[in-house]
């Protein structure tokens, strides 16, 4: 079995997937990218949930970095289109995912995005998203409906933990991009200093 | 006529107040009113973040949200605001 690291959002999927690849054997990582203040502690208190929850089911511990995304969020916000925000977040996402994985000498990412749910879950925006890495990511959940992922929610008891009220992201643009040009995120990320904001938001990771 | 109608935000934590049209706001203006009113306000660069009863967040697309779950409330805090943000009336609810 290998060792992965899954981006956890408090939201219904990402507890799914990480059940599938605990139950498979699979040593796993969880990342929780904190968005305050666009959102409330809502999120990390459901990621810290969530994973006491599959703690007890499977009998082993999974670490989780919760690692600052806000100052990464207000980067972006000021320096580049808003439409394609949510693709250059995700960007960002990935990036700090792998950062930590090298330092946990993991072998791959892991995500509960299934195809088509939301804008940053299109054919094209993921892969403009994931491009930005190297490992490989593994999606448990890429063919599965939003009705089997929540029923499967339920049945792991995630479900009632992921849809307690929380707030909504802010710093989601008012018609986000559903699908994304490549050359043109790339450019738009030209914009920012790119390793500079990843330094800062891996240096100031909490290990819990 | 431009107007704000109020809503239960999407993860169902707050209210968030939408404008109609979309319409941008001046930040360093809108804080500039808020600390001249001594209403205490953080500045995030992209949204300021206004500490009323309640937390009250004002973004430059226009966007307002407010960390409550109550409607009344959320109201009040809107009308609390309207004034020193110079906004338009609400938009009457939905029935």
């Amino acid at each position: 079995m290998a060792r992965g690291v899954i981006l956890m959002s408090g939201g219904i999927d990402s507890p799914v997937a990480l059940h599938y690849l605990l139950r498979q054997g699979h040593e796993m990582v969880a990342v929780h990218m904190d968005n305050r203040p666009f959102t409330d502690d809502s999120p990390l208190e459901k990621v810290v949930d969530h994973l006491r929850a599959l703690e007890t089911a499977f009998g082993r511990k999974v670490p989780l970095y919760v690692l600052p995304h806000g100052p990464t969020q207000i980067a972006l916000m000021r320096n580049t289109d808003r439409h394609v925000g949510c693709v250059l977040c995700r960007r960002f996402m990935w990036r700090s995912a792998e950062k930590v994985a090298e330092r946990e000498r993991a072998q791959f990412l892991a995500t509960g995005e299934a195809l088509g749910q939301v804008a940053s879950q299109t054919l094209s925006n993921m892969r403009s998203a994931t491009c930005s890495v190297r490992l490989p990511i593994v999606r448990p959940l890429i063919g599965f409906d939003k009705q089997e992922i929540e029923s499967v929610a339920r049945s792991i008891g995630t479900y009632g933990i992921s849809t307690r009220p929380g707030l909504c992201c802010q710093a989601v643009p008012d018609k986000p991009a559903t699908r994304s040009n490549l050359v043109q995120i790339e450019a738009e990320e030209r914009h920012v200093d790119v390793e500079q904001i990843l330094d800062d938001c891996v240096r100031r990771a909490v290990v819990m | 006529m431009a107007y704000y109608s109020l809503r239960l935000c999407s993860g169902g934590g707050a209210f968030e107040a939408i404008p109609s049209p979309r319409r941008s706001l001046d930040l360093p203006g809108i804080r500039a009113r808020l600390e001249a009113g001594h209403v205490p306000v953080v500045d995030a660069r992209v949204m300021l973040i206004v500490q009323l009863e309640r937390e009250v967040t004002v973004s430059r697309d226009g966007r307002l949200l407010f960390k409550t779950r109550d409607a009344a409330e959320a109201d009040r805090l809107y009308r609390r605001l309207q004034p020193l943000l110079e906004l338009p009336d609400l938009a009457p609810a939905a029935s």
